[in-house]
């Protein structure tokens, strides 16, 4: 497919945040994207600098440097790290389609792996805190119909998520809720950030505190007296006149971030959310949702689990499925120095994980898959430019609140270059064959 | 030329009369044929049981509920693993089986086609991606229509002709074989948090009945001429006693039936099949069910019979969801989709020595023994939500045999077994039903012509099962019975053995079955556009992302119909 | 009896899984065939004498000893299914230690990974170095977790000691993280040295004893008293304690004391108490 003339394509899935909006119209020509319309700030930016800063050909590293080699020579030698490798990390993976992460699965069964995705770094607390209380949720039109009541908790969604708000809450139209009005907007956050500018209430709460307002929470949903005067910085009469807010509305729902999954208590700050949403159910209608970041988080747990039964950090080293975060998660396995091998994926660990990360990945054979150079491609023995997906290729998606969408490509690809599926699937058949060599 | 011969099995193809009769079945570029040429491969079944494939008409092993139940449940996965092979992947059990598990576990059975039973319109890509990783078994799913605004707008206006089109026009989108209905007009109450009671508390906002939903998509259903008749998961599964709604939506489209054929199929009796008013005194429905069914021929069901085991419970009726929850006090997901159903999973341990899951145990099987013709009553467990699909062979042997009646009845809550008719009953299945309950009527209630038999022009999906029945007497050998019922001594898809002793020899890609319905073009362009405004109203996805194009599914085979409109 | 010595003699670079280091599994093997017993490092399986040197000695007593010596912090599940006999670990042990133990003991001279314990229904576990985190846990999304046998640690364990705990007792001689006790419905968790906070999270029963200090108290927990004693197991341990029973969130039953000399910050808990 090849589009010279000006052409506005519309109902372009965007492909940056997990709001995974899909009402993009983007004007190409020769090729090129020229504009986008209806997309926020973010989007535009990735659409019109995608094709900035790329590789276009394969890099093997040869006598200490990165140098420029042909597909087949990468292939071949990803192929050997990974299948000669005792305990190669395969990481990355929310950033590209189902299909690669498929692929990349059946690749960590074969070499004997662990195959973990950016979930690690951010909701892992909570597939963790949904592992033990479970979660009451829906899909975002359901808030868009419904909700009168929207909390963001320590999620920032003007700049994290900039059209969430209009597109599935507070200033959303729906069939019950025709407008602002008919909603009421709650931000708690640990500082007045500018979504809580837009909110009808903030509460300010103490760095760290969200565990124990949330305690309380339950404790005046339940009803129970608060014996303490202030909880996490919030005065007790605050916290019941929130929680009253919450039992009194029609169908309410909690948005969370970072500011529960990282911050002290991390998946037990998700667990006593999950747990607050859950009771609330007695009273009320009332759900609850992570605010999911990279475009396709969602999907990548989800290929996961219906692959191997568990959404991330999965450890296939002794030919069958196991879980354990904290163990099988990517940033432990490189803090401890456990893998001899990685394979990283539309991600980049030496610029998100911590500095003890980076020298362990400096030492071991590292191939990168990415549309563009990254802090880790310095580091690789293998690097391969791949196209971009949502743009160049397309792929099967998920939103933050699990709908799946497909992606289509608006523009072709630099010749010569391949999918990340197709590099995955060209890999894996090496490996096969070297497999086969090994065991005769 | 791709032939095989499966020679001198004792034959069980009771679409095509046979009952046990020693024959070959030959094959030939994966159909069943008159005969082959002397240079075919053969099977030796001597001495062995031959069955078309087992065709599942309802299981839940794909989308999004089911893989939300994975993620809730690690615990479940941890200590029932299967090791990657260099022709099989690795997986988990137990009770919501990852994909390639699924599939494999299913062909050591000897099934070789599985039917999703409940996909969300919006979430069907998704359903559709985890078919695919499912290998092996032939596969559809039903799409859910029992709550959806559009559905429920139109047959509330009265325009079925409209209705229909949109049912069509979303069966292609989706990629959906039949039109489930899942508590209808209750899961949108649910969208609220409320419940409705019985078929005629009218939907909140919607002022349709659930009587009206169920009677105007089974008109819509005819209308379409769709393979399988509607599909439903009856209203009240939350209340103690609701056999009576279970009659009463039978009832509510007996006047639609010509000739007595069958307009409606009833999913999991045995979840609505109970009597009274309180947990203490609940009990068995079955009798009353079973006559009703007798009686009225225009009546499907299957038994989603329950297993004393540590299961999921997973269903679109997000409210039933939340009241076990309640009831058990166990970890609880909840996933409403907008503008359409819902859905909720509770994992539950179903105990002998529970007077309440002894009867819904005795009900399952009451439910088969009671109802006389095999072909409109079929096994199932709803899987995971009564049991895993593993149990199958268990629940054959309770339904051939009354001495496994007896044996698991002796160790069950007594107060419950006093309450059961089941331990007068006498029946017990010949294999010939068997072959009826789990394959020949599934899928004839289906529509699916070239399934279930082993006649010419069948697909040649056959299972062989290593057990002789003129040598055992199942009723009191149930045991052999059950060894060689769970693993398959071969299991052949389209001409090509998958399975041989229990083991997976070969993994093709089976086919994903969905149903377009043609209706007349000028219907198609007015509903379209009527479509298009309610999905800009109503979705937070663009209608032209919505569809799945054929492209999208590996292995896509479609099914023409002509509609009436 | 004999007591089966492995001396670990290689660097150890990739995770080593050994849950047949256990009295159960190699007590009724001879030497050659313990060393030709099949471990896994990485993705391979190897034998046991590629990483121990393997030998055996009497040590008088009725019952197997397995001694490992050397660094095995790298090497996961020394004791799994442990039901009679010991273990003893000269120097630090990896994760799982003990997983699944009935009974019999085992002995890390060093420090231990995390999942100390995880799934034990028995036995003694003791610890002279410090623990990581999730102690006498259960596995992720269990409701049962440890369900019997004593877990020592002499130093400082993580976070989320006892988590789903149903019964046994882990005590700690050092500070302990957050959460100890989370989820606990029977038990006891005493923490001698200080805990970083939450003590007690969504228990529904058991017990849980800081003997040093705590920032704070969640609010889901009542001030019930002030006692003289707190009891663990048989063990009374002198007061005065801050009692208090929650979570109330979970309607618990559970019990959270709280030593008075070390908590001066939760001295105005005292204006509940009768006058």
């Amino acid at each position: 497919m090849t589009i010279l003339s000006k052409t506005i394509i519309p109902n372009v899935i965007c492909t940056f945040c997990g709001s995974t909006c899909d009402d993009l119209q983007v004007t190409v020509e020769d090729e090129k994207v020229l504009s986008v319309r209806s997309g926020c700030s973010s989007s535009l930016s990735k659409y019109l600098n995608y094709n900035a800063d790329r590789y276009l050909s394969p890099l093997v590293r040869k006598d200490g440097e990165l140098r420029d080699a042909t597909y087949d020579d990468a292939v071949c030698r990803s192929a050997e790290i990974l299948a000669n490798a005792k305990y190669p990390l395969l990481y990355g993976w929310s950033s590209t389609s189902n299909e690669a992460s498929r692929a990349g699965i059946e690749l960590a069964e074969w070499v004997g792996g662990v195959i973990d995705n950016t979930t690690t770094v951010c909701h892992g607390p909570t597939l963790l805190g949904v592992h033990d209380i479970g979660e009451v949720s829906a899909s975002l039109g359901e808030i868009m119909h419904r909700a009168d009541l929207v909390v963001y908790w320590g999620s920032n969604p003007v700049h994290s998520h900039p059209h969430h708000i209009m597109r599935y809450t507070s200033m959303s139209t729906g069939r019950f809720r025709l407008s602002k009005k008919n909603r009421t907007m709650v931000v708690v956050d640990v500082r007045r950030t500018d979504t809580a500018k837009l909110a009808d209430q903030f509460i300010q709460i103490t760095p760290n505190g969200d565990y124990e307002l949330m305690c309380a929470l339950r404790m005046a949903i339940r009803g129970d007296e608060l014996e303490q005067d202030v909880i996490s910085g919030v005065p007790a009469e605050k916290i019941e006149e929130l929680a009253e807010l919450m039992v009194s509305c029609q169908f309410g729902v909690i948005f969370f971030g970072l500011g529960l999954t990282m911050t002290q208590g991390r998946h037990r700050n998700v667990d006593v959310a999950l747990s607050l949403v859950r009771d609330l159910n007695a009273r009320t209608k009332f759900l609850i949702m992570p605010m999911r970041g990279h475009f396709n988080v969602a999907g990548a747990n989800e290929v996961s689990a219906w692959v191997t039964g568990f959404p991330y950090a999965v450890d296939l080293s002794q030919g069958y499925p196991r879980y354990n975060p904290g163990d099988t998660t990517a940033v432990d396995v490189l803090v401890r120095g456990d893998c001899d091998a990685a394979l990283v994926v539309a991600s980049d660990p030496v610029a998100s994980f911590p500095i003890e990360v980076s020298r362990h990945l400096a030492k071991i054979p590292v191939i990168t898959i990415d549309p563009h150079p990254s802090a880790t491609t310095p580091i690789s023995e293998v690097v391969f430019p791949t196209t971009v997906v949502g743009i160049e290729t397309g792929g099967c998606i998920y939103r933050m609140d699990g709908v799946a969408i497909m992606t289509r490509p608006v523009v072709s690809p630099p010749p010569g270059l391949h999918s990340d599926v197709e590099i995955l699937r060209d890999i894996l058949a090496h490996v096969k064959k070297l497999k086969a060599g090994q065991q005769a | 030329m791709n032939e095989l011969l499966i020679l001198n099995g004792y034959v069980y193809d009771p679409l095509n009369g046979i009952e046990g009769e020693r024959a070959d079945i030959s094959i030939r570029d994966g159909k069943v044929v008159e005969s082959v040429g002397t240079g075919a491969k053969i099977i030796d079944a001597s001495g062995m049981i031959v069955m078309p494939g087992g065709v599942d008409i309802h299981s839940h092993i794909a989308g999004s509920k089911v893989n939300a139940g994975r993620i809730l449940r690690p615990e479940d996965h941890e200590k029932d693993v299967e090791r990657h092979t260099a022709i099989t992947r690795a997986g988990t059990g137990h009770s919501i089986p990852s994909t390639f598990t699924t599939g494999y576990r299913y062909a050591k059975l000897g099934y070789t086609t599985v039917f999703e039973p409940a996909t969300p319109l919006l979430k069907a890509r998704h359903t559709h991606e985890e078919l695919d990783d499912t290998p092996i078994v032939d596969k559809g799913c039903f799409p859910l229509f029992g709550n959806d605004w559009r559905t429920m707008e139109y047959l509330r206006q009265g325009q079925l002709e409209e209705c229909a089109a949109y049912v069509a026009w979303m069966l292609r989108a989706t990629k959906g074989y039949a039109i489930k209905i899942v508590n209808p007009g209750g899961v949108e109450a649910w969208g609220w948090g409320r419940y409705l009671v019985g078929l005629e508390d009218r939907v909140p906002n919607f002022d349709i009945t659930p009587r009206e939903i169920v009677r105007g998509l089974c008109k819509v259903n005819k209308m379409l001429h769709l393979p399988h008749t509607i599909h439903v998961h009856t209203n009240d599964l939350a209340k103690i006693g609701n056999y009576q709604t279970t009659i009463d939506t039978m009832d509510s489209v007996r006047d639609l039936s010509s000739d007595s054929k069958p307009v409606i199929h009833i999913t999991h009796v045995q979840f609505t099949g109970r009597t009274g008013s309180a947990w203490h005194s609940v009990g068995s429905g079955a009798p009353e069910i079973a006559d009703y069914v007798n009686k009225h021929g225009h009546v499907t069901a299957d038994m989603g019979q329950v297993v004393f085991m540590n299961t999921t419970t997973m269903t679109a009726d997000g409210g039933f969801q939340y009241m076990l929850y309640q009831l058990s006090g166990n970890k609880w997901m909840n996933f409403d989709v907008e503008v359409e159903t819902g859905a909720g999973i509770v994992p539950y341990r179903y105990r002998r020595n529970n007077y309440v899951n002894a009867v819904q145990w005795g009900i399952g099987l009451e439910l088969a023994l009671l109802i006389k013709d095999p072909w409109r009553v079929y096994m199932t467990t709803d899987h995971p939500n009564g049991g895993d699909f593993t149990k199958y062979p268990k629940i054959i042997c309770w339904l051939m045999s009354r001495k496994a009646r007896e044996k698991s009845l002796a160790r069950i809550n007594s107060i419950a077994r006093n309450k059961l008719d089941l331990p007068d009953i006498d029946r017990e299945y010949s294999f010939s039903e068997i072959a009826v309950v789990t394959r020949a009527g599934t899928a004839n209630a289906l529509g699916l012509k070239e399934k279930g038999h082993l006649g010419v022009g069948a697909d040649a999906d056959v299972a062989v099962y290593n057990i002789n029945p003129t040598k055992i007497d199942p009723s009191r050998d149930y045991r052999l019975v059950r060894r060689a019922l769970k693993k398959a001594a071969f299991t052949i898809k389209d001409g090509r053995t998958v399975v041989k002793n229990g083991e997976i020899v070969e993994t093709p890609i089976g086919r994903t079955y969905w149903v377009d319905s043609a209706v007349s073009e000028d219907l198609n362009a007015k509903v379209e556009s009527q479509m298009r405004k309610t999905f800009a109203q109503y979705y937070t996805v663009q209608m032209d992302n919505y569809a799945m194009a054929d492209s999208e599914l590996a292995n896509s085979n479609r099914i023409k119909v002509k509609a009436e409109v | 009896m004999r007591e089966i010595i492995l001396t670990i003699k290689r660097e150890l670079c990739l995770p080593v899984e050994a849950g047949e280091i256990s009295p159960d599994k190699l007590a009724g093997k001879t030497v050659k065939e313990i060393e030709s017993t099949k471990i896994w490092e990485g993705n391979k399986q190897l034998a046991l004498d590629d990483i121990f040197k393997v030998s055996e000695k009497p040590n008088g007593t009725d019952e197997p000893t397995i001694r490992v010596i050397g660094n095995a912090s790298k090497i996961r599940k020394i004791g799994y299914r442990t039901s009679s006999g010991s273990v003893i670990v000269e120097g630090n042990a990896g994760m799982y230690v003990g997983e699944e133990m009935s009974g019999g003991s085992i002995l890390v001279t060093g420090d231990a990974g995390s999942w100390l314990g995880t799934k034990m229904k028995g036995g003694r576990i003791e610890v002279k170095g410090k623990a990581g985190d999730y102690a006498g846990a259960g596995y992720r999304g269990t409701t049962l977790g440890m369900k019997g046998g004593t877990i020592i640690i002499h130093d400082d364990a993580g976070n989320e000691v006892g988590c789903w705990m149903t019964n046994g007792t882990i005590r700690i001689k050092g500070n302990t993280g957050l959460f100890p006790g989370i989820h606990m419905s029977n038990g006891t968790v005493l923490v001698e040295g200080s805990c970083e906070g939450r003590a007690g999270a969504q228990m529904r029963g058991g017990k849980v004893i800081i003997s040093g200090y705590i920032p704070a108290i969640l609010p889901s927990f009542a001030f019930e008293e002030i006692q003289e004693k707190a009891k663990c197991g048989e063990e009374k341990i002198a007061g005065p304690f801050y009692a208090f029973s929650g979570d109330m969130n979970e309607n618990g039953k559970g019990k959270l004391s709280v030593r008075v000399t070390a908590n001066p910050q939760l001295k105005w808990y005292e204006k509940y108490l009768e006058a």
